[in-house]
């Protein structure tokens, strides 16, 4: 078996994303807790975030439309109860300890993912372009690839640095040539296979080479760009660091210029300080128990 | 160690007690500049977000640390303030990464050119720097001795 086959076989079997909050399923148990503070830890967690899609595109949603965002998913449920009952149906929080390959601890990874979505959708504004809801999605999620690879698969992670630095690769080139999949692509089939609807696969699996995708999709640009302004920005940075190609094709069609984007890295600081206390509530404790 | 004084993104930390430790976290191209005068022990280090103020006043007024031209320029006034010399004072840096073979947004190059332009201007050289490259880098200043350590990819080096 191939070291792919072996990756897919492997993530294949997985029932649902962990998540980077220490403290989601205390929280989801809590007698006293209310679907605000719950929706919000899910909202801004990939994991979570993922296994709520899951559950929710697996029945009929009422509309008949793939739900494409956390938000929307929530809001086919109207109260804790409900939500509750989604949790025991697949969403039930498994905390991942380490993101082992990546160097990154869960609460950074849960950063980047979070400056992720801010910084597509924040670019979205600044170009006054009208982006679809689930931009703030396709970023947070775009890099689950890196969790399941992390939980799951022992990732050898100095060969892959070798490629990076003594073989001038692009990190996610350096991980196709050395576990035949980049974390891109394996994020963007187990979510396919789960039932996430296409326009947010589509975007996992092209953010970091955007012009691989034949189509035109502006959710796909401002993640890719998105992306790039995350790493730049630098918060919760793992071992693949900034050693990443930028689109000129996604920078183009979006008309970004440096101007642009150090207006739209300030506003992404900003506006992560709105977040602070989810990241610090994350953090608290970690595995060091 | 003890628990270091940690510097978020656009913010500045200083100490006057020996005994501190003062780092900051993911410098991606974003840059981090340590101010220490080691007669007084007394230091600081900014973590500067973008390169100039000029084009967003406003926001400089509000967080001065998110411009190397302005946070470090605040940095060395508040250190001043504290009992520093100015003449004394140790400049270093480290950060400033770029994407792979950017060559579009070059936020890492312009953060350091910014530093540079503002050191000349002022009569100051930098003492010691890690810089430029694609890696993400933590960095911490020892306010005992004045000790700047570099740390990437789990290994650590003295600036």
């Amino acid at each position: 078996m191939s070291r792919r086959d072996a990756i897919l076989a492997a993530c294949g079997s997985v029932v649902a994303m962990p998540t980077c909050v220490r403290g989601a399923g205390v929280l989801m148990n809590a007698p006293d807790a209310d679907f605000a503070g719950l929706a919000r830890i899910i909202e801004h967690d990939p994991g979570l975030t993922a296994n709520l899609l899951k559950v929710v595109n697996a029945s009929v949603p009422p509309s008949g439309v793939p739900v494409l965002t956390a938000r929307a998913a929530l809001e086919t449920l109207d109260s804790v109860e409900s939500l509750r009952f989604f949790v025991s149906t697949g969403v039930a929080p498994h905390y991942v300890c380490a993101i082992e390959g990546y160097d990154q601890a869960p609460e950074m990874f849960l950063q980047h993912s979070v400056t992720v979505g801010v910084a597509s959708r924040e670019l979205a504004r600044a170009l006054g372009i009208d982006a679809p809801d689930h931009v703030y999605t396709a970023g947070l999620l775009s890099g689950v690839g890196k969790l399941l690879l992390g939980a799951y698969v022992q990732v050898d992670l100095g060969e892959i640095l070798r490629l990076v630095f003594d073989g001038g690769m692009a990190f996610d080139a350096a991980e196709q040539a050395v576990l035949g999949i980049s974390h891109a692509e394996l994020g963007s089939i187990v979510l396919d296979r789960w039932g996430v609807p296409g326009p947010v696969t589509r975007v996992v699996r092209h953010h970091l080479r955007p012009n691989g995708y034949a189509g035109r999709d502006v959710v796909l640009d401002l993640v890719h760009v998105g992306n790039v302004l995350a790493k730049m920005i630098g918060v919760g940075l793992g071992a693949d660091g900034l050693n990443y190609e930028v689109s000129t094709g996604a920078v183009g069609r979006l008309g970004v210029t440096s101007a642009v984007l150090d207006r739209v890295a300030a506003d992404v600081v900003v506006a992560l300080d709105g977040l602070r206390d989810l990241f610090l509530a994350c953090a608290d404790g970690g595995c060091r128990e | 160690m003890s628990n270091p004084l940690v510097v978020g993104i656009s913010d500045m930390k200083l100490s006057t007690r020996p005994e501190d430790v003062i780092a900051t976290y993911s410098l991606g191209s974003c840059l981090g500049v340590t101010v220490y005068d080691p007669r007084a022990r007394i230091g600081g280090m900014v973590h500067c977000l973008l390169p100039s103020a000029a084009s967003a006043r406003e926001r400089a007024r509000r967080n001065p640390f998110m411009f190397v031209n302005t946070g470090v320029a605040m940095t060395v006034h508040r250190l001043v303030d504290l009992g520093a010399d100015k003449r004394r004072l140790v400049f270093k840096a480290a950060g400033g990464a770029n994407m792979r073979d950017d060559r579009l947004f070059e936020t890492g190059v312009r953060n350091f050119q910014a530093l540079m332009r503002l050191l000349e201007r002022n009569g100051r050289r930098l003492a010691a720097r890690d810089v430029g490259g694609t890696i993400p880098r933590t960095l911490f200043l020892y306010l005992h001795t004045g000790r700047v350590v570099v740390r990437s990819l789990g290994k650590e080096s003295e600036l």
